[in-house]
């Protein structure tokens, strides 16, 4: 097994469940019980803490957060502070990347930029990654407009975690809980971008990003 | 015979990695391919597993330690040959450079050159990351006099760099001890400026102090105050508001209505549904500003920021327009309980509209709070005090002692001017004073 990239659409799906399903994909591609897989799902809302290269946030993991109500979970992957939530097309790669030659981090994460600017593109909406800013952005938009946030994790050589990008995910549903803009930056979706809700935009997106994983990860 | 679990190549672009956190500790049995260590790169985090089955003999590279790639991270004995946290603290902690990664082969390297401070150990007061006692050592600065920013108050590489820059035109002579203490603003840095901590100082931790970590919690909070006043020009006005007619009518009914309702009146439901009113009446302050934009929302959702022993919340009263006076109390007081035994969705924590502070019996006269993003404006109401007021009493003026609350609203002037600010706050006013509420 570990030819192409099977891909699997798991509808919505709560963080610790996924996250339980990606513990299984990588003990399974590791003991080369399965392939190559992407995750495709959407989480109900959800508060995810990555690891800001701060002490606090591994060793206080949850309580000073719980003790606000809101469902929240302390990942081993990149970054800072997160939302997830319904509208949002969310997507776990496990990947064996020294089994694809791509053992690279940074590479890895080129790619899954490169990918995910192409299902836009498929989709109607010119988006580019930025130097020095992980994340896909819509293109030449200054300040930046982020369609899509990626944090990637590795456990020896097979990747979890993976992206989020935002479908029809309503304008202010970031800014509530994480002061998006801090940097500069502010969240869009591709709704907001294309400016329509059109039905079925998530099953577009959907397909849009398979077919493009689909290629770049033959 | 030990094996080193090195720092992996993880890319081209990668030379080195923060330690996140030990999965395993010294003593600890460990298999093949068993994580034990999280490492942080400005890309991505991995997981480090073990190279061979064993037993964790040391854990060479701290948490918080940036280790470049092919720096020894911890040394696992094969199984019976284990000599648990034997060598720990003389090894080799300080990792080669991270411009020259040692081959993966490279034996441990003793420690640099013998620190000029007492060696590391248990009473080592200066806590710096090796990389850090590296620059240390070339730049010959006394890391105890270094503020350290990093995890725990740890001294980074970039704190001795600070530390060690000398200020303005001395740059010739890097090696100046007596410089590294206290980077001060210097008018001739004008042209090239200064992060701001450098410019107008740090703190240097002394002994005695102590130290506590932000929380998550504190950090968002943190985050989202310095964004709020860096976004939001915020001006504030008070309203002196005189609750005697209000305290008449809570009296009169609280025992009542505890009972037909099962839950306390506080004073809080009436200055929320007073909000609310004169919210509708007034539009511009239920709003937020979006890019170019001024939202005003159809929807009136109250967010009630609430002083916890676990720090500030603040849950949401949705649609508080909707709700008698009778329904905001009991939905207050069910926010409020479930806050204490943590039981609210992330739902009930977000997607307020507007926001009232209630710091409670120690409120004090009135402060202005900081607005929640992304609405324009919050409401803050300050004790509850009987002052002597003027009134009109059978056409003469009379000193009359009356109940009287400052209420303070902070609003953002970009997206609300003074006039409706000062109508919307009177009229909360008016309508609390003519205290017409049904019960």
């Amino acid at each position: 097994m570990g030819d192409g990239l099977h891909i699997d659409w798991l509808g919505r799906v709560p963080y610790a469940d996924a996250l339980a399903r990606q513990a299984d994909a990588v003990e399974a591609r590791r003991a080369g019980a399965s392939g190559d897989r992407l995750l495709l799902l959407e989480h109900p809302p959800v508060v995810t803490l990555g690891r800001s290269a701060r002490e606090e946030n591994l060793r206080t993991p949850r309580a000073a957060l719980v003790a606000r109500g809101v469902e929240v979970h302390e990942v081993a992957r990149g970054g800072d502070v997160t939302w997830h939530g319904p509208g949002q097309l969310v997507g776990y790669l496990i990947v064996d990347l020294a089994a694809r030659g791509l053992a690279d981090a940074p590479a890895f994460l080129r790619l899954v930029e490169a990918a995910l600017a192409d299902a836009l593109a498929r989709l109607g909406v010119a988006a580019e990654a930025r130097p020095g800013m992980t994340g896909v952005f819509v293109a030449g938009s200054a300040p930046p407009r982020k369609l899509a946030s990626i944090g990637l994790g590795l456990r020896g050589w097979i990747s979890w975690h993976g992206f989020a990008l935002n479908v029809t995910t309503a304008p202010h549903a970031f800014s509530d809980i994480v002061p998006c803009g801090l940097h500069g930056v502010s969240m869009t979706s591709l709704a907001q971008e294309l400016g329509t809700e059109r039905a079925g935009l998530l099953d577009e997106a959907r397909a849009a990003v398979a077919a493009a994983f689909s290629e770049r990860l033959a | 015979m030990s094996i080193e679990v090195q720092l992996p190549a993880l890319g081209e672009s990668v030379l080195e990695g923060t330690v996140a956190r030990w999965l395993v500790k010294e003593g600890d049995a460990v298999e093949q391919d068993q994580p034990i260590v999280e490492v942080t790169t400005d890309k991505v985090d991995a997981e480090i597993p073990a190279p061979a089955a064993g037993v964790i003999e040391a854990l060479v590279a701290a948490e918080g330690d940036v280790v470049p790639v092919g720096g020894v991270l911890a040394r696992i004995a094969a199984p019976g040959e284990a000599r648990p946290g034997a060598q720990r603290a003389a090894s080799a902690r300080a990792p080669a450079p991270a411009q020259a990664p040692p081959q993966p082969s490279a034996p441990p390297r003793p420690a640099a050159p013998a620190p000029r401070s007492p060696a590391p150990g248990p009473a080592e007061p200066a806590r710096a990351t090796p990389v850090a006692r590296r620059v240390a050592e070339d730049t010959g600065v006394d890391l105890g006099r270094v503020p350290g920013t990093g995890i725990g108050g740890r001294v980074t590489k970039a704190d001795v760099e600070r530390a060690a820059a000398p200020p303005a035109a001395a740059a010739a002579t890097p090696a100046r001890p007596a410089a590294a203490a206290r980077p001060a603003p210097t008018p001739a840095g004008r042209g090239a400026r200064a992060p701001a901590a450098d410019r107008f100082g740090h703190y240097a931790v002394q002994e005695g102090d102590r130290v506590v970590p932000m929380s998550p919690l504190r950090k968002l909070v943190a985050e989202h105050m310095v964004y709020s006043k860096q976004t939001a020009p915020h001006v504030g006005t008070v309203a002196e508001v005189d609750l005697g007619g209000v305290v008449r009518l809570r009296d009169a009914h609280k025992e009542a209505f505890a009972e037909q309702h099962g839950v306390p009146l506080t004073f809080l439901p009436f200055v929320v549904h007073a909000a609310v009113r004169a919210l509708r009446e007034h539009p511009a302050l239920n709003a937020s500003v979006l890019e170019d934009s001024i939202v005003e929302k159809r929807d009136v959702h109250v967010g009630i920021a609430v002083e916890t022993e676990r720090g500030l919340i603040v849950p949401v009263v949705r649609h508080a327009d909707r709700l008698s006076l009778a329904g905001l109390a009991a939905a207050i007081e069910d926010l409020s309980a479930r806050s204490r035994t943590k039981r609210l969705s992330a739902d009930e924590l977000q997607g307020g509209t507007f926001t009232v502070s209630n710091p409670g019996r120690h409120g004090n006269l009135y402060g202005f709070a900081i607005i929640n993003q992304p609405q324009v404006g919050i409401l803050r109401m300050g004790e509850i005090v009987k002052r002597p007021v003027v009134r009109s009493v059978g056409g003469e003026d009379a000193i009359v002692v009356r109940p009287v609350m400052h209420l303070a609203l902070s609003y953002d002037h970009r997206a609300v001017d003074g006039a409706p600010a000062n109508a919307f706050l009177h009229r909360v006013k008016e309508l609390l004073e003519t205290a017409d509420f049904d019960l």
